[in-house]
């Protein structure tokens, strides 16, 4: 029972246009894997069935012993899954601090309360304070997510991420649009406050990829080309005419 | 803590200024305090949904005249009912309503949630008007407003002063709470519905389920006024729970302004008195209260608030910067 997330066969097609044909790979507990592939071979989409965000046409998603497939996001999320936005997605009016605090107070059950006043709560202000030193946003602290740099407002997106403390991440090309040295200070970031946790991450940054990730997929046309580690993916002929040859 | 004892200090002072408006006041000026207390309520259970969740309703007035009406066919049909017990009767039916209506409408968003409230709205008012047996149809409904039993004694409404002090501390907690509900974490998730729906339910949030709450929330919250609408004026009619009712509360919200808790307060303070004198002056009232609604929304959109607020902040809020995490607590916006 090693196998801590288990995708089987996920088909996905919208309106006869087929995008998923039949993507399987496995991923182990606290491991790191990495889903590359070019532009249009499914990557969010894969992203979006196991998030719950849509239903897979057929196959399924099991995690942790359960088949998850076609579970609201919201349920997915109180098990333990979190995932990030390519196109950062924040609460834009709201301060840095209001954007964590908004996934520590539902990870701590104060979704909906009537009467306490999340701020008064000192574990969850603290632990809200401890995931924005974790990305480094502190001194960015009462700033509206709006008036963030571009590499502030990632970084805000993957403290979101970590808020409801999920013990499976899914990131969706996190350096997108980074320079070079935000990009590494990302991926410094991303290393750090994912250890111990089970990380899927897509991305089109190889260097990216090959620091970040134990195992590697490669989605190729909407179906796995090949899954294996760094160095294999790197020498192996069928991804080298697909994908890397290319670059 | 510092936070706290000042909003109690606020609190405080506001309570013991209403409780001396009836030595200052005069009756006809004391009737239409007490009118405005009632819309104010109205107007900022209706900023719930508009300003805090960015919902833009055109049936709240189904969740007033929801109020006004239970509470008139209550004192009708049921002889010797106590004030507590109609109170209770129209509340309950109000979160009803609420909770059946949010329920439709969970799954609609911007133009089309706000054209089926406002189909909703003209259901319920084609259903007063057409049930004339029970709603008294174009007659309405007149009532008595029962005493106020409090156990060890009996206090008459008859009286407007009395009714008055009713008001002020019914609707005047109901007010307060409302403010306090934007701290709380239900509150604060409320903006998480303006902000980014999406993004919410990636966070563990059932969106369905805030939705719904926070309908039936501030759909209650129009029915108590909508009840103390009735008890005011002694009388109901299909005007209680017609759009223009809707329309009112609307442009209340938009005088006063959806950025900060009280802009609504003081949108149905000036809607009241603007009202009251206008009619006096011309039965064309209506259309200098549209001009108005036009010019705010066109020149002035962060409402009469806006304008203090901007003036507040040119002239007293300068050297302090550590004063903005206060502010922001006030300010929906930040």
């Amino acid at each position: 029972m090693s196998d801590y997330i288990n995708i089987q066969n996920i088909h996905k097609d919208f309106s006869g246009l087929k995008v998923l044909a039949g993507v399987d790979f496995k991923v182990r507990e606290k491991e790191s894997h990495a889903v590359i592939g070019p532009n249009g071979a499914g990557k969010t989409t894969l992203f979006n069935i196991i998030s719950g965000k849509l239903k897979s046409s057929s196959g399924s998603v099991v995690f942790k012993g359960q088949d998850i497939s076609g579970k609201p996001p919201h349920i997915l999320n109180r098990r333990g899954l979190s995932r990030s936005f390519q196109i950062t997605n924040v609460f834009q009016e709201l301060n840095v601090f209001d954007n964590i605090l908004s996934g520590v107070r539902s990870r701590y059950g104060r979704r909906y309360h009537f009467f306490k006043n999340p701020y008064h709560d000192r574990n969850i202000c603290e632990k809200t304070e401890s995931i924005i030193d974790e990305v480094g946003l502190t001194s960015a602290k009462d700033q509206p997510a709006s008036s963030l740099s571009y590499g502030q407002q990632r970084a805000l997106e993957i403290g979101i991420t970590l808020s409801t403390e999920p013990e499976l991440i899914l990131l969706d090309e996190p350096t997108a649009g980074m320079t070079r040295e935000e990009t590494e200070q990302a991926i410094r970031m991303i290393d750090r406050v994912t250890t111990g946790r089970t990380l899927i991450i897509i991305e089109h940054d190889m260097e990216v990829v090959f620091s970040l990730a134990d195992t590697i997929s490669v989605l190729h046309y909407g179906t796995i080309l090949v899954s294996g580690t760094p160095e294999e993916i790197r020498n192996n002929q069928l991804v080298k005419d697909a994908y890397l040859g290319e670059e | 803590m510092k936070q706290k004892s000042k909003s109690l200090i606020i609190i405080g002072v506001l309570f013991l200024v209403s409780a001396l408006m009836p030595i200052i006041l005069k009756k006809y000026h004391l009737s239409m305090l007490t009118e405005i207390m009632i819309f104010a309520l109205y107007a900022v259970s209706y900023n719930l949904l508009l300003g805090y969740a960015g919902l833009l309703s055109f049936g709240h007035a189904v969740f007033f005249g929801m109020g006004a009406f239970m509470t008139a066919i209550a004192l009708v049909n049921i002889p010797g009912l106590s004030l507590w017990n109609a109170i209770l009767i129209s509340l309950v039916t109000t979160i009803f309503t609420s909770i059946i209506l949010g329920s439709l409408l969970l799954r609609h968003k911007g133009s089309y949630f706000a054209l089926l409230t406002l189909a909703f709205n003209s259901l319920f008012y084609a259903v007063a008007t057409k049930w004339r047996e029970v709603t008294g149809g174009d007659d309405g409904l007149a009532i008595m407003r029962p005493e106020l039993n409090l156990g060890f004694t009996s206090i008459s409404m008859t009286s407007l002063t009395n009714f008055y002090y009713l008001t002020m501390i019914v609707i005047g907690a109901a007010i307060i709470f409302c403010w306090y509900f934007t701290h709380t974490a239900m509150g604060k998730t409320v903006l998480l519905m303006r902000e980014n729906e999406e993004r919410m339910k990636f966070l563990g949030y059932n969106i369905n389920i805030s939705r719904l709450i926070l309908f039936t929330f501030t759909g209650t919250m129009a029915g108590l006024a909508g009840i103390f609408y009735a008890f005011h004026f002694k009388f109901v009619s299909i005007w209680a729970i017609s759009v223009d009712m809707t329309t009112a509360v609307l442009l209340m919200v938009f005088v006063g302004g959806t950025k900060v808790y009280w802009g609504p307060i003081l949108g149905a303070f000036v809607y009241i008195i603007l009202q009251n004198y206008l009619s006096d002056i011309t039965a064309r009232w209506p259309l200098f209260m549209g001009l108005i609604f036009v010019i705010m929304v066109l020149y002035v959109p962060g409402g009469l608030s806006g304008i203090i607020t901007s003036i507040w902040q040119r002239f007293f809020v300068k050297k302090n910067h550590n004063a903005g995490k206060a502010s922001t607590a006030e300010v929906v916006t930040s």
